[in-house]
Parts: structure tokens; C-alpha cells; sequence
């Protein structure tokens, strides 16, 4: 049988298990942070172990690492199956693999020294940054050439999520990342001032909207109804929300600065596109949870299922409490403080890591043709996780609400009722409970990582056929 | 009969649904005997706190509310409250024909209002506000509302255990939602001028 009869599993395989061995990797950091800010004495005063330098390795090695992987494995999976072809070069797949691995040692080793843009999500210095850009157009010419060349006419819905989240995630970083070099690690923006921010706001909230939402939507797309074994329950809602989210979230960047040197108006044209992105956000949120809804009676031998409704609940929580914080007022209290931390986490966490390892339970069995090992530890899985979230989420708004009340708070005669360390110690018990939850949903990885490990164990890697596509398309 | 399965919903969750389904409850009536005593607890509670005893942060002074505005906050929260376990049962009535079950609205307004039923009888650890030991007991008290809610739900709406499983997180997520509606709204009133009085 030739290559060109079955799909390129090979690279799909290799991102698959990069994403659980990362996703540990960056909670496992995340869970160190956690308990650095409740027992700051676990810096063990070594620079390289500090809060400021560990925290962006966290937030890059969940976000581009862990995430990253993740998305490139379902949409390599995705593009194939749904075009009825083979990536259209296996040698431009393994250099987006092998190039991005190289880009997460960089940035493992560059963030902990200190090499940083001090860009909030873009921290990498310029020659990985240019690095990114050649792996990410790289990316996009495997899976436009894929699309270009399938066999069906119709181009599914998932893919156009996908190809959103490729081709603007490439601008948003190019444009972000422009800066004069003045050494191999030191390089500065571009950009200055006020607009510097902007531009850095336009690139970080859309990072949100585009990375993390609009490449995991395209992921609930098609992994919720093949788990449930139903079609999409409207078709056309998700279309409609495809074009009105897309056209929504590259505004809301402004709603990070508010209050700051950004013209007042910029602001509030943030303040109202974030409101509006209620809308196209909850289209994704009930097209998800309809489709999940008619499949109950699968519930009972499914624990894969529940893993995909709690994390579709809480996409629809997070972009619920996103506009509600991007509102000038609400913001003023919440802005700087762990109110926004807890949010972050309920779509990192909630949405966005759930997704994915319910797309890992579905993917890895197929890409080495087992059943999975155990649905008892995907149980055991899914309940340490929610509650770890729970508890996580929980304790920042409580922790947050409180940061925000305690800092505004006026005596009588003008004076501040508390001073900021008071802040910081009533902090206290909120940062265990957080370290707490985290640590819970680190233990679910490892339930998972065990189990998809036994599924692995011993296997051959699946060969798999290019079916021929169905009459009816 | 006024608060009769309250001490049921702790010792036999599944038997208590039962009873309190076949009551067959008004609105009126379970706000009567359930909603408007309970909802009392933390409101009254929060009041007696927060002016005599107040809180203290660190070594510092405690904290306290003048008597105006710790009132006008008691009963902003007696009524937000009321409203809240109204609004969730309208919200289970509304989202029931997705999952197969056709209740009146009395039967979800009584499947919200005694699912808070934890909730409210920890607002009592309000009268001496001490965080940890307020987060202790209340994490616990959160978790039971929880599987009181996944309890319930089943049996007052008529439906499987699955189903009521699929249900039940929907209505966690509306529930979620709708706190951080309340938080929202809490920003916004503190932000336009009605915030509380501090004295120290």
C-alpha cells in the first residue's frame, strides 16, 4: 500500500504525546508558582527559581507547549480525516514537529535566565521569535495544501476554526514581535508608548480569542460529536458564530488598559466589542452542549463525555465572566487583582486543558489501534480535575474580590483602610486553597498520563486508509 | 409545616427528595417555610458580624460597618437572595425540556430552594467573621450543595440518572454564572458610589 493510500498518522502521534509530556511539564511549574506565592521561602533564593522568571516559563509552556501540541495534533488529525487526504507533505510536517519541540527548549532554557522582551505572552527574545514564524507559515502551508487537495467538495466547519486560528495567530505574532535587535538576546519593541501597549493588547487578548478559543472550538467541533456519535446540532449556528466571533474578538484587545494612557475612547470601543462577544461565544457554548445533550444515554459507560460537558460548561462560564470584567466599572475593581487570575484559569483549565484530554482519549486509542486502558482512571480523572478547578477558580474570587475591596477601601477622613501588606497577608489561606486545586488538576494529568501510557505500552502504531468519501457530499 | 426537611436533606438526602416531591409545594408555601426563614441566617447573621464583632486582618484593629450601611447591605443581600433561588428555579423550568422532564415552576423553584439549604445554614459562621475558619466550613458546605443539587435533580424532575446527571451541570453552570453576575453587580454598585462605611 503506498503512503499517499493512508493518513500521516506519524506527526499526529508525535503531538499527541508531546502535549501530555509538556501539559505535566507546565503544571507541574504552575503548581511550584502556586506554592511560591503561599510559602515565598520555596524561591530558596536562586534566581533562576523565582516568581518573575518561573511564571512566563508556566504561562508559555501551558499555552504554547502544552496547548500548542495539542493543536497541532487534532488539526493535523482533523484536516485529514474531514478532507479524505494525506498532509500534503510528511516532510514539512516533521519540521513544524521538530521546529516547534526546538522553539519550547529555547524558551525553557532563555526564560529562566532571564532573557526576556517583558512582553506578556510574547516574552521570547528575537531570534526565537523569528524562529516561531517560519514553523508557523510552515504549519499553514501543510494545512491550506491539505484543504486544497481533498476529496470533498464541503470544507467541515472544524477546519475553518482551525485555518482562523493559523492565519491569524501568523499576524498577530509577526506584527507583535517586530523589534530593533540590539544583541543576539536583547532586542526592543518596535512600537513606543501607548501604542506599544496597544499593539501588545491586540496580539495577548487575541492570543485568547484565536489560540486558545477559535483553535479549541475547532477541536469541540469535531471530537464532540464523533464521542457522542451524533452530527453538530446546528450546523448553522456554528457558521454563524464562526464569522461573529471572528469579527468580535480582534477588537476587544483595549478592555487590558483600561483607565491607563489609552485614548478614553479606545477603551470603551474594548469595553463594548467585549460585551458584544457574549453572543458568538455562547453560540459555540450551546451548539456543544446540544450536540452532548442528546447523547446521555451514554453517559453511564462514557466518563469521556462528562470530561467534554464540564469543559464546554465552563467555556461558557469564562466568556460569560470575560465581558462582565471587561465593563470599566467592574474593572476597576478587579483589574491587578486574582479576580483575573481565577478567570484565566477557568478557561485554561476548565475549557481549554479538558478539551484537549478528552480529545486525547479519543485520539490516542485510534492512533495506535487499542481500546483504552482503563475508563475507571478517566472517571477518576475527570472528578480530581473538576474539583481542582473548583477549588482553584473559587479561591481567587474570593481572594480577588477581596484584593480589590481592601484597596479601595477609605476611611472616614480619606485615609486608606488597609495598607497593602495587609492585602497580601489576608491572601494567605486563598493562595494554600489555590495551590491546593492546582495541584488536584496536576494529579488528573497524571491519572491521564498513566492510563494513556498502559494504552500505548506495547502497541503498534495504527495504519490507517484513506476511506473513499460518502455519495452524499 | 415549617422547616421539616431540613434535618431529612442531611441524614437521607434520596428519601427526603421523595418527601418533599410529594408534597407538591406552592411557591408560596416553600418560600413561607423554607426560603424566607433560611435566607434570614446569613443576613442576619452578616449584620451582627460585621457591626459588633467586625474583622480583623492580620494584627490590626478589627475592621467594623457603621450600623446604616451593614443594614442597608443585610437586606440588599436578604433580597438578592429571595430573587437568586426564584430566578435559578425559573431558569431549571426553562432548561427542562432539553433534558426530557416537564416540571411546574413551583416543582423547581422547591428543587432550587432546598438545594441552597447548605448554604444557608452556614451563613451562621457570619455572626464572627474569621476567613480560614469561614473557608473550612464552607468548602465542605459547597460540595454538599452540589450533591444535593445531583440528588435532587433526578427525582424532582422525573427523569434517569443520566439524564439528571447532563441536568444537573447545566444547572452548576447557570448557578456559576449567575454568581459571577452577582460579583459583577457587587463591582459595579460598590463603583458608583454605594460603599459600604468603614470604622475601625
Amino acid at each position: 500500500m503506498s503512503d499517499q493510500q493512508t493518513y500521516n498518522y506519524k506527526v499526529v502521534r508525535q503531538f499527541a504525546i508531546m502535549t501530555v509530556v509538556w501539559g505535566i511539564v507546565g503544571m507541574l511549574v504552575g503548581v511550584l508558582i502556586a506554592a511560591q506565592l503561599a510559602w515565598p521561602v520555596l524561591n530558596f533564593d536562586i534566581p533562576w527559581l523565582t516568581f518573575g522568571r518561573l511564571r512566563p516559563l508556566h504561562t508559555n509552556a501551558v499555552i504554547f507547549a502544552f496547548g500548542g501540541s495539542a493543536l497541532f495534533a487534532t488539526s493535523y488529525y482533523v484536516v485529514q480525516r474531514t478532507c479524505h487526504a494525506r498532509l500534503i507533505s510528511d516532510k514539512l510536517a516533521a519540521f513544524t514537529f521538530w521546529g516547534w519541540q526546538l522553539i519550547i527548549l529555547s524558551a525553557a532554557i532563555t526564560l529562566p535566565l532571564g532573557i526576556t522582551t517583558s512582553k506578556e505572552y510574547a516574552e521570547l527574545e528575537w531570534p526565537i521569535d523569528l524562529l516561531i514564524a517560519v514553523v508557523w507559515v510552515a504549519y499553514a502551508i501543510v494545512f491550506f495544501g491539505t484543504i486544497m487537495k481533498r476529496k470533498v467538495q464541503h470544507i467541515y466547519v472544524a477546519n475553518w476554526f482551525y485555518g482562523a486560528m493559523i492565519l491569524t495567530i501568523a499576524i498577530l505574532h509577526i506584527f507583535n514581535s517586530a523589534a530593533i535587535p540590539v544583541s543576539l538576546l536583547k532586542s526592543y519593541s518596535a512600537y513606543a508608548g501607548v501604542q506599544d501597549a496597544m499593539v501588545q493588547w491586540w496580539y495577548g487578548h487575541n492570543a485568547v480569542g484565536f489560540f486558545l478559543t477559535a483553535g479549541f472550538l475547532g477541536m469541540m467541533y469535531y471530537f464532540i460529536p464523533k464521542q457522542a456519535e451524533r452530527p453538530v446540532y446546528s450546523y448553522r449556528l456554528s457558521v454563524v458564530h464562526f464569522w461573529a466571533l471572528i469579527f468580535t474578538y480582534i477588537w476587544a484587545g483595549p478592555h487590558h488598559l483600561h483607565y491607563t494612557a489609552l485614548p478614553d475612547w479606545a477603551q470603551s470601543l474594548g469595553m463594548i466589542m467585549s460585551l458584544i462577544l457574549l453572543a458568538p461565544s455562547w453560540g459555540g457554548m450551546i451548539n456543544g452542549i446540544m450536540t452532548l445533550s442528546g447523547a446521555w444515554e451514554k453517559l453511564r459507560t462514557d466518563p469521556v463525555l462528562r470530561l467534554l460537558i464540564v469543559s464546554v460548561s465552563f467555556y461558557g462560564m469564562s466568556t460569560f465572566e470575560g465581558p462582565m470584567m471587561s465593563i470599566k466599572t467592574v474593572n476597576a475593581l478587579s483589574h491587578y487583582t486574582d479576580w483575573t487570575i481565577g478567570h484565566v484559569h477557568s478557561g485554561a483549565l476548565g475549557w481549554v486543558a479538558l478539551v484537549s484530554m478528552g480529545s486525547l482519549y479519543y485520539l490516542i486509542p485510534r492512533l495506535f489501534g487499542r481500546e483504552l486502558y482503563s475508563l475507571k482512571l478517566v472517571e477518576v480523572h475527570f472528578w480530581t480535575s473538576t474539583i481542582g478547578i473548583v477549588l482553584y477558580i473559587s479561591s481567587m474570587w474570593v481572594s480577588g474580590i477581596m484584593q480589590g475591596l481592601m484597596w479601595r477601601a477609605t476611611n472616614a477622613d480619606g485615609t486608606l483602610t488597609y495598607s497593602f501588606v495587609e492585602s497580601v497577608q489576608a491572601m494567605h489561606p486563598f493562595y494554600i486553597v489555590r495551590f491546593a486545586g492546582g495541584a488536584m488538576f496536576l494529579l488528573g494529568t497524571l491519572v491521564m498520563a498513566y492510563n494513556l501510557y498502559k494504552t500505548i505500552a506495547g502497541a503498534k502504531p495504527a495504519v490507517a486508509t484513506i476511506p473513499a468519501p460518502a455519495a452524499a457530499h | 409545616m415549617v422547616l421539616q426537611h431540613v434535618w431529612g436533606l442531611f441524614t437521607n438526602p434520596r428519601k427526603e427528595w421523595e418527601a418533599i416531591r410529594d408534597d407538591e409545594c406552592t411557591i408560596g408555601k416553600c418560600y413561607a417555610a423554607h426560603v424566607l426563614i433560611l435566607a434570614a441566617i446569613p443576613a442576619i447573621s452578616g449584620f451582627i458580624g460585621t457591626t459588633q464583632f467586625g474583622w480583623s486582618i492580620g494584627a490590626g484593629d478589627p475592621v467594623r460597618l457603621s450600623t446604616q450601611s451593614a443594614g442597608l447591605i443585610a437586606v440588599l443581600y436578604y433580597l438578592a437572595m429571595l430573587v437568586g433561588v426564584f430566578s435559578m428555579g425559573w431558569m431549571i423550568q426553562w432548561m427542562a425540556g432539553t433534558y426530557g422532564a416537564k416540571p411546574m415552576l413551583s416543582q423547581s423553584v422547591v428543587l432550587a430552594a432546598y438545594t441552597a439549604t447548605p448554604l444557608f445554614l452556614i451563613g451562621l459562621m457570619e455572626l464572627y467573621p474569621v476567613l480560614w475558619l469561614n473557608m473550612v466550613v464552607g468548602i465542605p458546605a459547597l460540595a454538599y450543595t452540589v450533591y444535593l443539587l445531583y440528588t435532587g435533580v433526578p427525582v424532582m424532575m422525573g427523569i434517569s440518572e443520566d439524564r439528571g446527571f447532563l441536568f444537573s451541570s447545566a444547572v452548576l453552570a447557570v448557578g456559576l454564572v449567575a454568581f459571577v453576575a452577582l460579583l459583577a453587580a457587587t463591582a459595579l454598585l460598590w463603583g458608583m458610589g454605594l460603599e459600604p462605611t468603614f470604622t475601625r
